[in-house]
């Protein structure tokens, strides 16, 4: 964890609203004062289950809103089809952000919580200088992305909390309730038995529809799909359910460039 | 034995012979979930000796294969360890290099005929088993004595220099390559596919070794291939109404266990184990193959074998090729329990690769 002194600033629409409410006045909607916020970065399309238990929890506990930005990578301009290749790249990644948290959705709805989530590209620290200047009432940074709090700030005042998934500093894995995962076990161990039960029963007709060749070659490939995805969930809940499970989100972490050091003006006076 | 569809028969099914494939398909899927493949070079040769045909045999295991590389696939691709760019591009021009062993194989089996075919086949074996799986084997002893930690190969790094476009981006695997680097890897994965069934043993050392992939995100993005290819090559036996549906459901039974299972392993143990178990169950296998080569020498005319003794020798290669899948997935599951008693080392050898 890391913390730095938060520099709040004046704001023009809170000292509005502060002096229709001194005079008694009714304050307009656009003039509210924003709920305070916290704003989870993380590099990627998907923030990992055990970052956005930490972060909804602590948001629910706080009474805070939430800003989620997946930050994607800025998309380097060369080659001839540079352009057309990057919008591709953008528009995949927002495709897989908006699918990942869609589920966080019911969530945030079940839990009353405010959140709203973003996808912007580019690196950290110009992406924090954006959102920075564009949100408001941002308390404090979760940093779910493999760099350290001073390089993904941008120059940006901010306090910075690190949510490692892996690398030791502060591993939040959510264990999963018991009952939960016995009944998807036993619940998915049913059907599997129940996919078998029927093929093994009526083997002798379903060979004989499968093995006819041709167009009937969709049969075998569509039961095998069929299969791996009741007995996989099955077989992925009976490995919970026995406690073997992985111990953390296992991501490698991309090697960080070298920083750069860029000449600075000093101002010095000679006296 | 029953006829069904036509001339293709297809055995009767007994509690030993389905207990033999569920178990198999277990040991096959954990290796496979750990190391990107495994599993087929038992299975074909398994259901060949209970008397299954060898078209079936083989298309029966093919089509167990591609369900089972894609649960793996998504179970490693959550924790962040596949490159579907990568894996996509190799599935591709492995798919040729399928073909061009197909021809070779047919090639060598109009020259030299049956016995010329398997002598090919398992001569291929025994050298890229013995040659890669070696080296795979000492580079893990390597690193095993340096404390672990995984460091980008010579080659892998010269190459990552050479810009020869299209230059491509793999994050996941954390490389920049020329897709002319790539494509060699994937073709060579394809041809030995063709040739020995099991294309993982020259795709994830080449990932390794040549584009400089991580051995957790080389093996996983095996899985992708396989998935790629395992669909293709079951679709064209599919056609011919080869698949054995029954045979292919119960390997599946125990190979999607097995494959979670290694895939949840992946998160337990340290990186440079991924190249023990491969090395360690490439050299065994290389062995059961050379075991294999008399009799087809003997078939040629070329040496001069009692029947007694060749089936003594086929005995014993089948058990050197179970041998090899039990060795492997006893290292697995030791380290998963080493590393579940005494703590995480995921951790540390994430650590140590930042290093």
């Amino acid at each position: 964890m890391d913390g730095k002194q938060s520099s709040t600033g004046w704001d023009p629409r809170e000292a509005a609203a502060a002096s229709l409410m001194a005079k008694g006045l009714s304050v307009p909607p656009e003039l509210a004062p924003e709920n305070r916020k916290i704003l989870l970065v993380g590099q990627g399309a998907r923030f990992t289950d055990s970052v956005l238990d930490y972060a909804l929890n602590l948001a629910d506990r706080l009474g805070y809103d939430l800003v989620a930005v997946n930050v994607g990578p800025a998309s380097p301009a060369a080659g001839p089809l540079a352009g057309l290749k990057a919008r591709a790249r953008r528009a995949w990644f927002c495709a897989q952000a908006s699918w990942a948290w869609r589920p966080v959705r019911k969530r945030l709805k079940a839990a009353g919580l405010k959140a709203e989530h973003q996808v912007r590209f580019g690196g950290l620290g110009e992406v924090m200088t954006v959102l920075h200047r564009e949100k408001r009432r941002i308390e404090f940074v979760l940093n779910a992305t493999d760099s350290r709090e001073a390089d993904m700030l941008g120059g940006v005042s901010l306090p910075v909390f690190t949510i490692s998934t892996g690398k030791g500093e502060m591993n939040v894995t959510a264990e999963p309730n018991v009952r939960q995962v016995l009944g998807r076990t036993l619940g998915w161990g049913a059907a599997t038995v129940a996919l078998y039960a029927a093929v093994f029963l009526n083997s002798e007709s379903i060979m004989g529809y499968f093995t006819r060749g041709g167009w009937y070659a969709a049969l075998p490939v569509a039961t095998v799909f069929l299969f791996s995805y009741i007995h996989g969930t099955f077989a992925h809940h009976l490995w919970e359910a026995l406690g073997i499970r992985a111990p953390q989100q296992k991501v490698r972490p991309q090697a960080r460039p070298a920083r750069r050091q860029r000449p600075r003006p000093r101002l010095r006076l000679n006296v | 034995m029953h006829e069904m569809a036509g001339s293709v028969p297809f055995i009767d099914l007994n509690t030993t012979t389905i207990l033999f494939l569920f178990c198999v398909g277990f040991v096959g899927g954990l290796v496979s979930g750990f190391i990107g493949s495994g599993g087929a070079f038992v299975l074909t040769p398994g259901m060949m000796s209970l008397g299954v045909p060898a078209a079936v045999a083989v298309a029966s295991n093919m089509c167990h294969k591609f369900p089972k590389a894609l649960v793996g696939a998504i179970k490693r691709y959550k924790y962040g360890q596949v490159d579907l760019k990568l894996g996509l591009i190799m599935a591709a021009s492995a798919g040729v290099g399928v073909q061009v062993g197909i021809k070779i194989q047919e090639w060598i089996l109009q020259s030299w005929g049956q016995a010329g075919s398997n002598l090919y086949v398992s001569l291929t074996f025994v050298a890229v088993l013995v040659l890669v799986g070696g080296y795979v084997f000492y580079d893990a002893y390597r690193i095993a004595r340096q404390g672990g930690g995984e460091k980008v190969s010579p080659l892998a790094r010269r190459l990552a220099q050479i810009h020869l476009p299209p230059m491509i981006t793999l994050h996941t695997a954390n490389t920049r390559i020329s897709l002319w680097f790539t494509l060699p890897i994937g073709f060579a994965t394809g041809m030995l596919a063709a040739t020995i069934a099991v294309g993982g043993f020259i795709g994830v050392p080449g990932m390794i070794y040549v584009l400089g992939a991580p051995s957790l995100v080389a093996s996983a993005t095996e899985l992708v291939i396989a998935f790629v290819m395992g669909l293709g090559g079951t679709l064209k036996w599919a056609v011919n109404g080869m698949v054995d549906i029954r045979l292919t459901l119960i390997i599946l039974a125990g190979s999607l266990l097995g494959v979670q299972l290694g895939a949840i392993g992946t998160t337990y143990v340290k990186e440079h184990m991924i190249k023990v178990v491969m090395g360690t169950i490439m050299l065994i296998v290389a062995v059961s193959r050379a075991l294999a080569v008399p009799r087809y020498l003997t078939d040629l005319g070329l040496m001069a074998l009692g029947p007694g003794t060749l089936t003594v020798l086929d005995k014993m290669s089948f058990l050197f090729m179970c041998l090899a899948l039990v060795v492997g997935a006893v290292i697995i599951l030791g380290a998963m329990w080493r590393a579940e008693v005494s703590g995480s080392p995921g951790i540390e050898a994430t650590e140590e690769s930042l290093g």
